[in-house]
């Protein structure tokens, strides 16, 4: 995938991806960078730092919280998980996209 | 909903606490984080074939900066602006303390400016803006003045009344919650030793509903306790007075105290802080209303002060109905006042109708000094605290133009900032910090010198008035934050604005000195600002210091420092008229065997303090009350001679005038001049109270004396003999050698020795009752004096600090005059140059504005135009002086420059 066809996120929906990303369970930053890469087929290339900014901001917002484990080859990693009331803005802010994408297709595919 | 907001507000708090206080251990685990990813990032490009090393880089180029990352990762944290914050401070601190001198200057100056305002901030405060405390529903809360109309077309308006009338307005208003009548006056509280003069709030019963102050122990006086005519004989303390006297003690419940003539009994205690509404002083007891006018009128002898209008002495304060407007309750009050006003016709058919009176109430803020009859010490607090902010501006300006100075040293540093990246914005905020710190600064150094300064100021204004501690008051502290928050910014903004305008590329080329000078228009605008403020102060001390000098030197028509005003007090001890006379004579008698007393005399109205008015009749004359208002004084022997008022013709009254002599009287010039225009006073005929009474033949004419008002003269005064109308009055007047305050412990102590039972003697000087009324340009001249000479000499020193500055910065350019050919007159001239033409526009916009504002401050000057132009020519006189001394000093030194020295390279 070139530089030129990768597609840029509109603002906001990288903290939906992530809460996504957790929902399933706790994931240290690496796999959530790589699950998304797996998941939308390599069609979402984030610069993987740009993750880390929207992982604290999420853990400050409470709506994923962080604890330190062991990961699979027994490095000490972050692993951040989905809190309750995170799970409700996952659940609303899925939504919301959802109303968002159904409406902007409607209108495109109007005529 | 609400589970969810209160874990992220929890969370939030929790995250932002660790960024604040365990910055080490989150850097750390980031670190640890983002090293991780790579590590992950970078084993899983390995198993792919790729060698490590490259492995590693293809992981770095896809993660992105990781130091960008990290500071991403830290804005996010929601606290990057207090740790932006922390750094500047700290560097500001640095810088400052790298710098003791430019600090310590600074702090001094805007700790001056600021303490002047905290300093007048409290009394104004004190004076004006504070409400009573405890009082409940305040905006609703008035003081009742009453207003009618002269014959002569002037407007006088009085907030004392009778306590008549206060009936009469309870009874007639129909929009009022709760009326309630109060007064305070100076009794002698104790007995025997411990019997001191102390503040009593006068109040009726309906007052203590006004508050929302549950007495500390007991209660108040009821409505039973205040019925009209005879009031119980109770009292409420003050807690004040309570700590002080006994010692809080719950067992003064039921005991007796006297207050006054009256043994009253105590009832209870208000809470702490309680004053009801003092006007004076803070009370240290109250009592009822009824109690004391039923005592005075014991006196005299008529009980009637609840049914007739003779004898004003109480404020009326009232609480509107909710859903009343002011307008509403001022138009009820006036019908109420118009028929009250009809009550007392119907008892004094020859007093004007309402109508012809233009009778009309209306309701006023609680706060005397806010209503119609302000003192004018009160107006003079408020210019005052305006001239403080005055001297803040001046301080500002100072402060301003040294950050200024220091900026354009500093310019080569900013502009390499600048390059190296840093925003224009930080750049500001930190300049900002900086001066944010000095006005941090300077607020505590500004509360330090009100603290103690102020304690002379208040002693100045709130003669009365408890201590304030600055420093413990919540509003005064708010009030300095204020203060110097806006002095932080002002001072910073200038120059902080002037830096970031500054271009890159000259600051940086390499050979240019360091700070080389340049003409800057702003610093020359902030001197001239100085010099036009100062011009500005100093014009105002100059017209109130020649108000001072004009109303001391007003003759009053008797004399001040010699004349002792004394009271006796019988205590409540009852004495038939003819053992009052006697005792009357046997004090003036004893006060002229007592060493240092020239004369004495007996009167029964004292100037300023009590005026008494009497009916007479002339004949010839249809209705002497349409001439003007005039007062009466009895006076015994010698009376003339004791206060020093002038007998210009005829002779006064002396002891041949007895009870059994001819009537006679003593008229003032003013009066002669009015009542017998063209002829000769003397022999003429007075009848005292009606046209049938005998004729007391004038004997003598007297110098106008100023009765009521320092400003006017009144000039209608008559002088009967006391021992032919009322020679039980004993009030004295005694004369001493020299300043009579001097004397005042040795005559009352000699006359004590007269007064029979627990009857005491008051000695009060003349000066004490005549410079209270001096007090509001005393004041203004004081004031405008001390803070006129700080603003010059801040300007000055500014101006000082600017040109040698410039000096210094100018060595180079000053050497190479010198070694053209340049005198050292040249270089003076200059170097003087520069500092003159600063003052002298100053002293044009200062004087232009000063004269614009001329309007506003001529009500309050005696005998002087605010546009003098003795005052103006004196006032630029001296600031040309002070601009001269200023800039001498630096100007010396550039004459004396080296050039071998200034123009050798750098």
């Amino acid at each position: 995938m070139t530089e030129q066809e990768r597609l840029d996120l509109p603002q906001g929906t990288l903290d939906l991806l992530i809460l996504k990303a957790i929902s399933l369970g706790p994931m240290h930053g690496w796999a959530i960078s790589e699950r998304l890469r797996d998941v939308s087929k390599a069609m979402l290339q984030i610069p993987q730092g740009s993750l880390y900014p929207a992982l604290h901001r999420l853990e400050r917002r409470g709506w994923i919280s962080a604890e330190w484990g062991a990961s699979d080859n027994n490095r000490r990693a972050k692993y951040y998980e989905l809190t309750r009331s995170g799970r409700n803005q996952l659940q609303r802010e899925a939504d919301a996209w959802r109303t968002l994408t159904t409406a902007v297709s409607l209108v495109l595919d109007m005529g | 909903m609400l589970r969810d907001w209160l874990s992220d507000t929890v969370s939030d708090i929790r995250y932002r606490f660790r960024a604040v206080f365990r910055r080490g251990t989150v850097e750390r685990e980031l670190d640890d984080e983002l090293r991780f990813h790579l590590e992950q990032e970078a084993r899983k490009l390995e198993a792919t074939g790729l060698a490590p090393d490259e492995a590693l880089r293809r992981a770095r180029l896809a993660f992105g900066g990781v130091e960008r990352i990290k500071d991403d990762t830290r804005d996010v944290s929601g606290v990057s602006w207090l740790e932006t914050f922390g750094q500047d401070l700290r560097y500001a601190v640095r810088g400052l303390r790298a710098r003791p001198a430019f600090t310590a200057s600074v702090v001094l100056t805007l700790g001056l400016g600021i303490g002047a305002n905290v300093a007048m901030f409290s009394i104004v405060d004190q004076l004006l803006l504070r409400v009573p405390p405890y009082l409940r529903d305040p905006g609703r809360v008035h003081r009742v003045y009453l207003t009618t109309t002269s014959r002569k077309g002037r407007d006088v308006t009085e907030g004392t009344t009778e306590y008549t009338r206060y009936l009469d307005l309870t009874r007639f208003t129909k929009t009022l919650d709760a009326t309630a009548a109060f007064a305070e006056r100076n009794f002698a509280i104790g007995t025997g030793e411990d019997a001191r003069e102390l503040p009593v709030g006068i109040v009726s019963a309906s007052f203590w509903s006004f508050f929302d102050a549950p007495p500390a122990i007991g209660r108040y006086f009821s409505a039973r306790e205040d019925t009209a005519p005879i009031g119980a004989p109770v009292v409420v303390l003050s807690y004040a007075y309570w700590q002080a006297r006994y010692g809080g003690s719950p067992n003064v419940i039921g005991q007796t105290v006297q207050v006054g003539p009256a043994p009253c009994t105590i009832i209870g205690v208000a809470p702490k802080g309680f004053v009801g509404i003092a006007d004076e002083g803070d009370p240290a007891v109250f009592i009822p209303a009824t109690l004391y006018g039923y005592g005075v009128s014991m006196e005299r002898s008529r009980i009637d002060y609840h049914t007739t209008y003779h004898w004003g002495w109480l404020y009326v304060l009232v609480r509107r109905k909710p859903g009343i407007t002011t307008e509403a309750a001022s138009a009820d009050l006036t019908r109420a006042y118009q028929l009250s006003w009809e009550a007392e016709r119907a008892m004094s058919p020859r007093l004007r109708t309402a109508e012809a009176a233009r009778a009309r109430a209306s309701v006023e803020p609680v706060v005397r000094e806010r209503g119609p009859n302000a003192s004018p010490v009160a107006k003079v607090a408020v210019w005052i605290a305006g001239v403080a902010t005055i001297v803040l501006l001046i301080a500002c300006a100072n402060v301003a133009n040294l950050l200024l100075a220091r900026a354009l040293s500093r310019r080569r540093e900013i502009a390499l900032r600048l390059a190296l990246g840093a925003s224009r914005g930080r750049l500001l905020a930190q300049l900002l910090t900086e001066s944010l710190t000095l006005g941090a600064l300077g607020g505590v150094a500004g509360l330090a010198a009100a603290q103690w300064g102020g304690a002379i100021l208040r002693a100045l204004f709130l003669r009365d008035a408890g201590a304030l501690d600055v420093v413990r008051d919540t509003r005064t502290l708010a009030f300095a934050g204020a203060a110097a928050l806006m002095a932080g910014v002002l001072t910073g903004l200038v120059p902080a604005l002037q830096a970031g305008r500054a271009s890159l590329a000259p600051a940086l080329k390499a050979g240019v000195r360091e700070g080389t000078y340049q003409r800057s228009r702003t610093r020359t605008a902030l001197l001239v600002l100085q010099g036009a403020l100062s011009v500005l102060l100093l014009v105002g001390a100059g017209l109130f210091v020649r108000s001072l000098h004009n109303v001391r030197s007003i003759r009053l028509g008797y004399d001040v420092d010699p004349v002792l005003y004394v009271s006796p007090n019988l205590r409540g001890l009852r004495l038939p008229a003819s053992e009052r006379a006697q005792l009357a004579r046997r004090l003036v008698e004893q006060a002229r065997t007592i060493p240092d007393v020239v004369a004495a005399a007996r009167g029964i109205s004292v100037p300023f303090w009590s005026t008494e008015g009497t009916g007479f009749y002339v004949p010839g004359v249809d209705s002497v009350g349409s001439l003007g208002r005039f007062t009466i004084q009895m006076a015994s022997a010698d009376y003339f001679r004791t206060v020093g008022t002038r007998v210009l013709r005829g002779r006064g009254i002396t002891e041949a005038d007895r009870a059994d002599g001819e009537p006679v009287a003593v008229v003032s010039e003013g009066m002669a001049e009015l009542v017998w225009p063209g002829k000769d006073a003397i022999g003429k005929c007075i009848m005292l109270d009606s046209p049938s009474a005998p004729c007391q033949r004038v004997v003598g004419v007297v110098e106008n004396i100023h009765q009521t008002s320092l400003t006017e003269i009144q000039k209608l005064q008559f002088y009967v003999p006391i021992e032919q109308l009322r020679p039980e009055e004993a009030v004295l007047f005694v004369r001493t050698h020299g300043d009579a305050s001097l004397h005042a412990d040795q005559v009352r102590r000699q006359l004590q020795k007269v007064m029979p039972g627990a009857g005491y003697v008051t000695v009060t000087p003349m000066r004490d009752i005549i410079d209270p009324r001096q007090r509001a340009w005393q004041l203004g001249a004081t004031m405008f004096l001390v803070f006129g000479v700080l603003a010059l000499v801040l300007a000055a020193v500014g101006l000082y600090s600017v040109i040698a500055y410039a000096v210094a910065q100018r060595t180079q350019e000053i050497g190479v005059r010198i070694a053209l050919g340049a005198g050292v007159r040249d270089v003076m001239r200059l170097v003087l140059g520069e500092g003159m033409r600063v003052a002298v526009i100053g002293i044009a916009i200062g004087g232009a504005v000063a004269l614009w504002a001329s309007r506003w401050v001529g009500p309050m000057l005696f005998s002087v135009s605010p546009r003098d132009p003795v005052i103006y020519g004196l006032v630029a006189v001296v600031l040309l002086v002070a601009a001269a001394l200023a800039s001498a000093v630096p100007a010396l030194r550039a004459s004396r420059v080296d050039p071998n020295v200034a123009l050798r390279s750098d």
